[in-house]
């Protein structure tokens, strides 16, 4: 039960600033609606489905936040986030990782995979303008 | 056996000179006494006698102390050495007038018999330890494996190898976590304990549930328990020790039943992401002031699609109070906000319903310890509940007040169909819901009993007033954050912690 309430907090003035995100979604219609919602609130968005070349991406480090859906194909969300924080393959990497899913977990998984992200939204909580809110107020 | 053979040349060596030496001064005294005194022969030789009798018994005690010395340092030994105490020291060897190489020889020999047959023993007891600890071992039914100090597989049971797929003379040797490649639920892991209690214990024991182990490729998945015992001071190569017992059926059953109810809310969540985005993408972008009716439309679509999401968690929810998988932690927070932003949510439904909200929220109530996503739900599903149920009525009243026993109570009053005396009884019944409405109201019946699992988690109660006709009032209360603190400093715990089932996961927090 620690769903996050729906990001729907006061509107913020904090400005998206051109900052970069990678959106790891493989949903299709989930990565355009959220492409254009972001796009729109002032960041620049790239969408990728393929967990491997997600990661790829990912590594390359230039992104300032990576938006990460937990079940895409050919690696998991789980593996990519296990790698992006294992100093010894990613050192310093920069970006926010938000995890994005509809997936139920089991409490104490989730736990652990909230421990090691800097966000956890459930995607049916939230609707694509409440999505770049939560973005905006991320330090 | 030189040794001896001086001894025996020394011995010779001192009567022979002993008796010589007496012989000598006899005669000599003997001839002195008969030139020099001129005293009778007789009594001469009578003299004579007696000296050499008093000499003979000189020669016979120097002798006998110089050839008894040695041996009665063998018997000091031999003592010594007795298993039985006899407070005797070992013999002073180099002290021996004769015979000390002789001695120090025998004295070796008697440590080294000595030694061998105390090694005989132990190597006895040894061999019968061995044998019982190897019986035990071999035979428990369980998987079993030995880790020396460096992680390394030192011993694996029958049932070890056959767990793994390995032969056990395979096994030994190997790093185990080459073997036994497992995942933890959760950061508490083996290997991190290990790690820990190496640095700061001596000796220590933990367990783990729910560990996965994937075996070989191809092989399944086996879930287990893992206890796990470390001993700095166990006999080398044998620290560490792993036990695990089986328990995949058990815990597979209980996977499948929560994840069939995961994979349908994943099913269903991804249509209603997309239906919200689109209707907010609608919102924005449709000129609805030429169209207000397509506005009215609009509204609706997206009040049912809060439903929808609102009714997938109650089913998820109630999945997890079935499993007692849902854990809250209540924090302190004020209550008139929480329901403030509680209600905000449930606005948008109300409105399309074209019902109003009326909020009278006392302002001086004392904080309260709530987990807020859970709590959301129960004030979502009651004031959900008010609206279905209003019927032609347009107002719903929202109430907070402190109760007399110090609690913060809520009530939800609509004035619509009201509830007959018979049903109210079963209202939290899962999937109860009044036949007679049935009709004109949709809903599962999940939400009141949702609702009453996690009030009751929370320390408080829920309770319902209805009049047929006249409509219904829900209420329930909550616990001062002041109170549960002083609850959980009462019984040592750090965090409130509480499983949504009535009872409680850190033992005795529950009282009501």
């Amino acid at each position: 039960m620690t769903d996050q309430p729906t990001a729907s907090a006061t509107p913020t003035t904090t400005p998206a600033a051109g900052r970069n995100v990678l959106c790891i979604e493989d949903e299709h219609f989930i990565g355009e609606l959220y492409d254009r919602a972001l796009t729109k609130g002032g960041y620049k968005v790239t969408v990728i489905g393929d967990g491997v070349e997600a990661l790829a991406a990912a590594q390359t480090n230039q992104y300032d936040i990576i938006l990460l859906d937990l079940m895409v194909p050919n690696l998991t969300g789980i593996e990519i986030l296990r790698t992006l924080r294992d100093p010894a393959r990613v050192p310093a990497l920069k970006s926010k990782i938000v995890i994005t899913t509809n997936l139920e977990q089991r409490e104490d998984v989730r736990a652990d995979i909230e421990k090691q992200a800097d966000g956890y939204l459930v995607k049916a909580e939230i609707t694509p303008h409440e999505l770049v809110d939560f973005l905006n107020h991320m330090q | 056996m030189d040794h001896l053979q001086q001894l025996r040349h020394r011995v010779r060596q001192y009567v022979f000179g002993l008796v010589l030496a007496e012989n000598v001064l006899l005669i000599v005294s003997w001839w002195a006494a008969d030139t020099f005194t001129g005293l009778p022969p007789l009594l001469v030789a009578g003299a004579t006698l007696i000296a050499g009798g008093v000499l003979c018994f000189g020669i016979a005690r120097i002798v006998e102390s110089y050839v008894t010395e040695p041996l009665q340092a063998l018997w000091q030994a031999v003592l010594h050495l007795s298993p039985t105490d006899h407070g005797i020291a070992a013999p002073k060897i180099e002290q021996l007038r004769l015979g000390q190489e002789l001695v120090t020889n025998l004295t070796a020999q008697i440590y080294q018999m000595a030694d061998v047959a105390e090694h005989a023993a132990t190597e006895k007891l040894e061999r019968s330890n061995d044998l019982s600890r190897n019986f035990v071992a071999q035979n428990l039914p369980l998987p079993l494996f030995t880790l020396d100090a460096a992680e390394t597989i030192t011993f694996a049971n029958e049932a070890a190898a056959q767990y793994v797929g390995i032969a056990a003379t395979d096994l030994i040797g190997k790093n185990v976590y080459m073997v036994l490649d497992m995942l933890f639920p959760s950061e508490e892991t083996f290997d991190g304990w290990l790690k820990e209690v190496k640095a700061k214990s001596a000796t220590a024991v933990h367990s783990w549930e729910r560990v996965r182990l994937n075996v070989r490729d191809g092989h399944p998945t086996r879930i287990f328990d893992l206890a796990g015992y470390y001993n700095r001071d166990n006999p080398q190569h044998t620290e560490t020790m792993l036990v695990l017992f089986d328990h995949t059926k058990m815990y597979t059953q209980d996977d499948q039943a929560v994840s069939f109810i995961a994979l349908s809310v994943h099913e269903l969540r991804t249509p209603l992401t997309l239906l919200r985005g689109y209707i907010e993408v609608f919102e924005d972008e449709v000129d609805t002031t030429t169209n207000p009716e397509l506005k009215g439309f609009m509204l609706k679509m997206k009040s049912q699609a809060e439903q929808l999401t609102a009714f997938v968690n109650n089913i998820l929810n109630v999945a997890r109070v079935d499993d007692d998988q849902m854990q809250l932690k209540l924090q302190e927070e004020q209550w008139p906000d929480v329901l403030r932003s509680a209600i905000e949510n449930l606005s948008l439904r109300a409105k399309v319903r074209g019902v109003t909200l009326h909020c009278r929220l006392a302002s001086d109530l004392p904080s309260v310890g709530i987990d807020r996503i859970s709590i959301y739900e129960v004030v979502n599903n009651l004031v959900d509940n008010a609206i279905k149920y209003s019927g032609n009525s347009k107002v719903i009243e929202i109430e907070t007040h402190l109760t007399k026993d110090g609690l913060i109570e809520t009530t939800i009053q609509d004035f619509g169909l009201g509830i007959s005396t018979a049903t109210v009884p079963n209202l939290f019944t899962k999937f109860y819901r009044d036949h007679r409405n049935r009709a004109q109201v949709g809903g599962t019946g999940l939400g009141l009993y949702l609702s009453k699992a996690i009030v009751a988690a929370h320390g408080g109660s829920i309770w319902v007033r209805s009049k047929e006709g006249e409509g219904s009032t829900f209420g329930f209360t909550l616990v001062p954050y002041a109170q549960l603190t002083e609850e959980a400093k009462q019984n040592g715990d750090q965090q409130i912690t509480r499983s949504a089932h009535g009872w409680i996961k850190n033992h005795s927090m529950y009282r009501r």
